[in-house]
């Protein structure tokens, strides 16, 4: 049966009066459909000790490609079906608009990253790319004086989403140019010791020279993009979230049971799209669209390679596609020291992409360059 | 007399019965039935339950909110950073689900004493499960864990969760499990 492995062995049909009948596949017929002589003798053996009733059914030769073939093929006998789990736009290249449209979101994390605190800390984007609309962006909040002046407490964060930015005008994408050349060393790299996810467990460390304030060891970029992000579903889509057509999230599971996160996802995310598209379309508000579950079909930005924490609750709030910039040696989980991507007990899974920014982007956070021809062979790559 | 290590045993499934407590809390409120209480110097000090379809967060495990009940706290009556590692250093957790991969990366940032869980979590565990987090390495600090305390009861709380029919669920979804 090595050519059949789409095939079920057994088949249950239900009868009248609440029976069941089992069917189970023995060996293969010929191809004539009748030759039953052709059955090995330790079958026949089984056959007979169970007293057995054969037959010759037809299965399907080739697994089925669609949701609806499969529906068709299990009119026959039932078979599996497995959507392709990587269905993600990007994993076979992405188009020339939507590298620039990459590149574009990258340097405006970079510029978050270096402009909106003293010192140069970790940033993200999410952004739902169907509308390129920018959903929320944080720095890390770990040390009191990486917490935005502009924004100062954490609270008033959490309940004021971004003015949703349309791709083309992203703020501040020209400003704070100076602001990281002060802190680039005369060896061109960035002095990032003040990344979270770069140094998880240096928080607790006493620094005087770090202002008075609030502070979180787990409030990194992403983790604080998120809580933005939940944020600003609560507010456009207000109700109690235990109503209707609403959604869950299913993070402890009972050992052993498997739902198939594949196939609902991918139902609601079309959905998602198409009522996105209408909305924009029309110009009216969220208001009327779907609401959304968590981040799904969502995209996020991230200068760093996030750490195991933030990568992980990526991986919960069901994140489409993640890129960034840097590697993290120390603590990065998409590659460096851990790959969640490749765990292949998780519930969902994201695409993970690292955007090759010129350096010296980096050094001078210049996102202009991002127009010239050169850029686009800055690739992004899939890992 | 009871042996200390009788003492131990007594002492731990007391602290789980609370945790299982801030579970039934969560269920609820139609929440995934995870929960957990933090002790130090054998006193609960924060209580923590699921709260991710409320916040529509799905990294509001019991845990983590737990841990931000505790900084809140020891921000507002000022103490340093370096002070709060030394208190969470101290400090146990004890909740019905082994911590996620997420969780257990946090549980190690902050510096955790040590964790005693409930029920395996073999899809997304960090403490053995998925990942081994709580072992450490070089450069991440690890706590100790034990898992196992009272796990029938927290499998028969998530049970009970998926067996009622879950009405936020999406659809489609799988039918509830038929009783046998």
């Amino acid at each position: 049966m090595e050519n059949f492995r789409h095939v079920k062995r057994i088949r249950k049909k239900s009868l009248e009066g609440g029976k069941w009948e089992l069917s189970v596949i023995l060996c293969l017929a010929g191809e004539n459909d009748s030759e039953l002589d052709r059955i090995p003798n330790e079958v026949i053996e089984v056959i007979q000790q169970y007293q057995l009733s054969t037959f010759v059914g037809k299965v399907c030769k080739y697994a089925a490609s669609t949701k609806e073939e499969w529906e068709e093929q299990c009119k026959f006998w039932p078979t599996s079906f497995h959507p392709p789990t990587y269905n993600i736009a990007g994993i076979t290249g992405f188009t020339e608009e939507d590298t620039l449209s990459v590149l574009r979101f990258m340097k405006y994390a970079v510029d978050l990253a270096a402009s909106s605190t003293d010192v140069v800390v970790n940033a993200a984007v999410i952004v739902d790319p169907s509308t390129k609309e920018v959903i929320s962006t944080a720095c890390d909040q770990v040390l009191p004086c990486t917490i935005p002046k502009c924004n100062s407490s954490r609270q008033a964060n959490c309940f004021k989403p971004p003015e949703p930015t349309k791709f083309g005008d992203l703020p501040c994408m020209k400003k704070h140019q100076k602001k990281i050349s002060i802190h680039s060393t005369s060896d061109s790299t960035w002095l990032c010791d003040f990344v979270s996810c770069l140094h998880p467990w240096r928080w607790a460390e006493q620094r005087p020279d770090i202002g008075s304030g609030s502070w979180h060891p787990l409030q990194h970029a992403a983790m604080v993009a998120i809580q933005s992000s939940a944020a600003r579903d609560r507010l456009l889509f207000p109700g109690d979230g235990h109503s209707g057509n609403e959604f869950i999230q299913e993070d402890h599971t009972l050992p052993h049971k498997t739902v198939s996160p594949s196939k609902r996802q991918k139902t609601h995310l079309s959905s998602v799209k198409d009522e996105r598209e209408n909305s924009s379309e029309m110009n009216c508000c969220h208001t009327d669209t779907v609401r959304p579950y968590l981040c799904t079909g969502y995209d996020i930005y991230l200068v760093w390679e996030p750490c195991t924490m933030c990568a992980m609750a990526l991986v919960h709030q069901r994140v489409k596609r993640i890129f960034y910039a840097l590697p993290n040696p120390n603590a990065g989980a998409l590659g460096s020291v851990q790959r969640l991507q490749g765990e292949k007990s998780l519930n969902h899974h994201y695409a993970v992409f690292r955007v090759f920014l010129p350096r010296d982007i980096l050094i001078r956070g210049d996102p202009s360059v991002a127009d010239t021809s050169e850029n686009q062979q800055t690739i992004t790559s899939g890992i | 007399m009871a042996l200390p290590g009788e003492e131990m045993v007594r002492e731990t499934i007391e602290f789980m019965k609370l945790a299982l407590d801030q579970a039934k809390l969560a269920l609820d409120c139609l929440e995934v039935p995870v929960g957990c209480v933090i002790v130090e110097g054998g006193e609960v000090i924060a209580l923590g339950k699921n709260r991710t379809t409320e916040t529509r967060n799905a990294t509001r495990h019991a845990e983590m909110e737990a841990i931000d009940v505790l900084l809140e706290q020891w921000q507002k009556s000022g103490l340093s950073q370096k002070e709060v590692a030394e208190k969470f250093s101290k400090c146990t957790l004890y909740v019905t689900c082994e911590p996620c991969i997420m969780c257990a990366a946090a549980l190690s940032i902050i510096g955790i004493k040590e964790v005693y869980y409930g029920c395996g979590n073999d899809k997304f565990g960090g403490c053995g499960s998925i990942l081994s987090l709580h072992a450490g390495d070089q450069s991440s600090k690890g706590f100790n864990c034990k898992g196992g305390i009272m796990a029938s009861e927290a499998v028969s709380l998530l049970r009970t969760f998926y067996e009622q029919g879950n009405p936020n669920a999406p659809k489609p979804h799988r039918p509830p499990v038929q009783q046998t």
